[in-house]
C-alpha cells in the first residue's frame, strides 16, 4: 500500500516534474484548473490532462497583471505560465468558473503560446431549462476545438472509454475514503487527499490500476482511531498535506470534505451507454455544486448537513482560500445552517502557504475540544 | 488539591497556584529566549515564594505559544480554553472573554460552564495586540504603564485610520509633528486597537457580561474604548494578565 500512496504522493508533491517526464515519454498534456473540467473528452483526444494548483514559490511574475485581490491559485499558475515553469505543456482548458479564472484565461491566451487554449463557458444556473442542452452544445465544441487543435479525430468509443476510465477512478477513490472514514484502512486523510490529487496528475490509466490495487488490498482492517474527533473540511482547493497532519495532532481525523481537491472530484459516476456529450453533461447537473454554480439557494447547505450526519461528522472546518469570492459568499449562510443543526464549525483562511504552524495548532485543538 | 498552570506567552511567563478554587499566588517573569527555562523560572519562583515544595502540586497544566516546551506539565492545553476557565473562575456570569496578548488577541464566547463555545482569533498582523500598544508607546516616548490613564484625558482622540502597524506608526509620527496633542495621539491608538478587536469579536456571537483578560486589560484605555464600541461594560480583574495560568491550574484540577 505504501508503495502505491507514495507514487501519488510524489505526483501531487510535484506535478511539475512528472508532466516533464511524461513529455518526454512523448505525451501530449494539457493543464486545467478546476474540476468543472470536462478532462473525458481531453483524455479520449489521447492527451494527458493535468491539474496546475499554483505554487508556493515567487508568483511576483503574475503582479504585472492582477490586482491584490486574486487568489493564490490564480496567481500561482500565471507565475508558472509566464516564468517557462509549464514549458512541457499542449495547451490549456479554461472552464468559466469564478470571475478571477475567467480573467486568469484572458491574460493567458494574450500573454503566452502554450498551443491549445480552450474556454468553456459553462452554464451559471444548472436549473434553467436550456442549460443542459446549452451545455452539451459546449461540450461538443470543445470536442471539435481539440479534434481540429490536435488534428485528430474523438470518437464517440474513445469518448465512453474515458468515461470508463474516470468512472473506475472516481468509484476506487470514493471507496478508499469510504475505508479511511469508517476505521477500516491503514491509510491517513492526508493520504486520501495525495490520491485524489495525484489522480489528477498521475496519468490515468496508471492511476486507475494503482487504485484499484489499492482497494484490493484493503482487507477490513484499519487503525483504532477511537479517541479522534471526527472532522469535515469544507472549501475549494487544499493543496496542504500539514492540514491534515496537524488536525491529527490535535486529535482529530478528518472523515469526509466538501473541496474540489477532494469529494467534489469523485462524487457522481456517468452512464458508459448512450449518448456520450449528454452523459458528460448530464453529471454537471448532478454532482455536488462548487459556489460558483447555482443550483438551488439551498442545495449546497443540503448536501453539507447530509453529509455531516452521513459521515457522524462532529465537527466542519472551512478552508477559505484568501480572496475567493464564490466560497467568501456562500460561508455565512452555510454556517447559519450548520449552526441550526448544532453542528460546530470553525473558519480557517488558507493561501498558498499555511499561517504559522503555532497559532494554526491553536485554533484546531481548542477547536478539537471544544467539540 | 493544589494545582498550577503555567503560561507562557510571547513577552511574559505566568505561573498560578490555585487550591480547591482559591488562587495561592501569581508571579509574572518575561519569557526570553528559552521556554523550559522560563517555565521552570517563574514556577520555581512563585512555589519559594509560597513556601510550597514541588510535591505538594498534584498536577500542572501547561498553556500559552510555549505550551508544548513544558517538559513538567502534566497536559498541554491551548490559551484560549484556559482564558475561558479562568475568566470563568474568577467571573462565573461572563459570557463572552476578549483576550489581548502580546502577539495576538482573540475573542471567545464561553458557556455557563467556562468551556468555550466559539472563538476568533487574529492570525494576520501585530494591529490590535499589545506589541502594537507597545510600538506606539515608544514612538511616542511614554510609558507602556501611563498609556492607558493619559489617554482617559484626551479630549479629542486621533484618527489613527491604517491597520498596520508599521504604517499606523507613521501616521503617529505625523501627527506629532502636527503638534497634535500625546493624550489625544495615544486615546487615537486605544480607538484603533478597540476597533479592530471588536471587527473581528463580531464573528462570534459577543453576548454580554464581557471580560477582558491578558496583559492589555491592564490598560484601561483601550479598555474604555472597546466598551464604547460594545456599547457595554467590559469588566477586568486584577489577575487578568495571569488569567490564563489561573485558567490552566483550575483546569489542571478536573484532567
Amino acid at each position: 500500500m505504501e508503495r502505491i500512496v507514495e507514487e501519488f504522493k510524489k505526483a501531487s508533491a510535484d506535478p511539475i516534474a512528472y508532466g516533464r517526464a511524461l513529455k518526454e515519454d512523448g505525451r501530449k498534456i494539457i493543464a486545467f484548473f478546476c474540476t468543472y473540467t470536462p478532462e473525458e473528452i481531453i483524455h479520449a483526444s489521447g492527451v494527458h490532462p493535468m491539474r496546475l494548483f499554483g505554487t508556493t514559490r515567487d508568483s511576483s511574475a503574475a503582479d504585472r497583471h492582477l490586482q491584490a485581490y486574486c487568489c493564490s491559485l490564480v496567481r500561482g499558475a500565471l507565475a508558472q505560465a509566464l516564468s517557462g515553469e509549464l514549458d512541457f505543456i499542449d495547451g490549456a482548458v479554461f472552464p468559466h468558473t469564478c470571475d478571477s479564472i475567467q480573467r486568469l484565461s484572458d491574460i493567458w491566451r494574450l500573454n503566452t503560446a502554450y498551443g491549445f487554449f480552450a474556454d468553456v463557458v459553462l452554464p451559471v444556473k444548472l436549473t434553467s431549462a436550456s442549460a443542459r442542452s446549452y451545455f452539451e452544445d459546449v461540450l461538443a465544441k470543445l470536442r471539435s476545438d481539440l479534434e481540429k487543435g490536435l488534428s485528430t479525430r474523438i470518437s464517440d468509443d474513445d469518448l465512453r472509454a474515458s468515461i470508463r476510465t474516470y468512472n473506475s477512478i472516481r468509484a476506487s477513490l470514493s471507496e478508499l475514503y469510504g475505508f479511511v472514514s469508517r476505521g477500516a484502512s491503514p491509510l491517513l486523510p492526508g493520504d486520501v487527499s495525495a490520491l485524489v490529487r495525484g489522480s489528477m496528475i498521475l496519468e490515468r490509466s496508471a492511476a486507475e490500476r494503482l487504485l484499484k490495487e489499492l482497494v484490493r488490498a484493503h482487507d477490513g482492517i484499519g487503525r483504532k482511531d477511537t479517541n479522534l474527533k471526527r472532522v469535515m473540511l469544507v472549501g475549494g482547493l487544499c493543496d496542504h498535506p500539514d492540514i491534515y497532519r496537524l488536525l491529527l495532532d490535535s486529535g482529530a481525523l478528518v472523515v469526509w470534505d466538501d473541496l474540489c481537491s477532494g469529494s467534489r472530484y469523485f462524487e457522481g459516476a456517468i452512464p458508459e451507454d448512450g449518448d456520450p456529450i449528454a452523459n458528460l453533461a448530464g453529471r454537471y447537473f448532478e454532482r455536488a455544486v462548487c459556489p460558483a454554480k447555482h443550483s438551488s439557494t439551498t442545495a449546497r447547505a443540503r448536501r453539507l448537513v447530509e453529509a455531516a450526519i452521513r459521515e457522524r461528522v462532529q465537527g466542519v472546518i472551512f478552508l477559505q482560500l484568501k480572496f475567493c469570492d464564490p466560497h467568501a459568499f456562500d460561508y455565512p449562510y452555510l454556517k447559519e445552517t450548520l449552526d441550526s443543526h448544532s453542528i460546530p464549525s470553525m473558519l480557517l483562511e488558507i493561501e498558498d502557504q499555511l499561517p504559522p504552524e503555532g497559532q494554526l495548532l491553536t485554533r484546531f485543538e481548542t477547536f478539537v475540544q471544544t467539540i | 488539591m493544589i494545582t498550577a498552570g503555567i503560561d507562557i506567552g510571547s513577552i511574559t511567563a505566568k505561573a498560578a497556584v490555585v487550591e480547591d478554587g482559591n488562587v495561592l499566588g501569581t508571579k509574572v517573569i518575561f519569557t526570553g529566549y528559552n521556554v523550559e527555562t522560563a517555565a521552570r523560572k517563574v514556577y520555581g519562583e512563585l512555589l519559594a515564594e509560597l513556601g510550597l515544595p514541588a510535591d505538594a502540586v498534584e498536577r500542572v497544566v501547561a498553556t500559552g505559544y510555549g505550551r508544548n516546551g513544558v517538559p513538567f506539565a502534566d497536559k498541554a492545553m491551548t490559551e484560549i480554553i484556559c482564558h475561558a476557565a479562568g475568566a470563568h473562575h474568577l467571573m462565573p456570569e461572563v459570557r463572552t472573554v476578549i483576550d489581548i496578548g502580546g502577539q495576538d488577541s482573540k475573542a471567545m464566547a464561553v458557556d455557563h460552564k467556562g468551556a468555550v463555545r466559539d472563538f476568533v482569533m487574529n492570525d494576520k498582523c501585530a494591529a490590535g495586540t499589545g506589541r502594537f500598544l507597545e510600538v506606539m508607546a515608544r514612538a511616542l516616548e511614554v510609558n507602556l504603564d501611563d498609556f492607558g490613564n493619559q489617554s482617559l484625558l484626551a479630549p479629542a482622540p486621533a484618527k489613527i485610520s491604517s491597520i498596520c502597524t508599521v504604517f499606523a506608526e507613521s501616521e503617529v509620527i505625523s501627527l506629532i509633528s502636527r503638534g497634535e496633542p500625546r493624550e489625544n495621539i495615544i486615546a487615537g491608538i486605544h480607538d484603533a486597537v478597540a476597533a479592530r478587536v471588536y471587527a473581528m469579536a463580531q464573528r462570534i456571537k459577543a453576548d454580554p457580561p464581557i471580560m477582558m483578560t491578558g496583559g492589555v486589560a491592564k490598560n484601561q484605555g483601550v479598555v474604555k474604548a472597546l466598551e464604547r464600541r460594545f456599547g457595554s461594560p467590559i469588566s477586568t480583574h486584577e489577575l487578568a494578565q495571569v488569567n490564563g495560568a489561573i485558567g490552566a491550574a483550575v483546569l489542571a484540577s478536573g484532567i
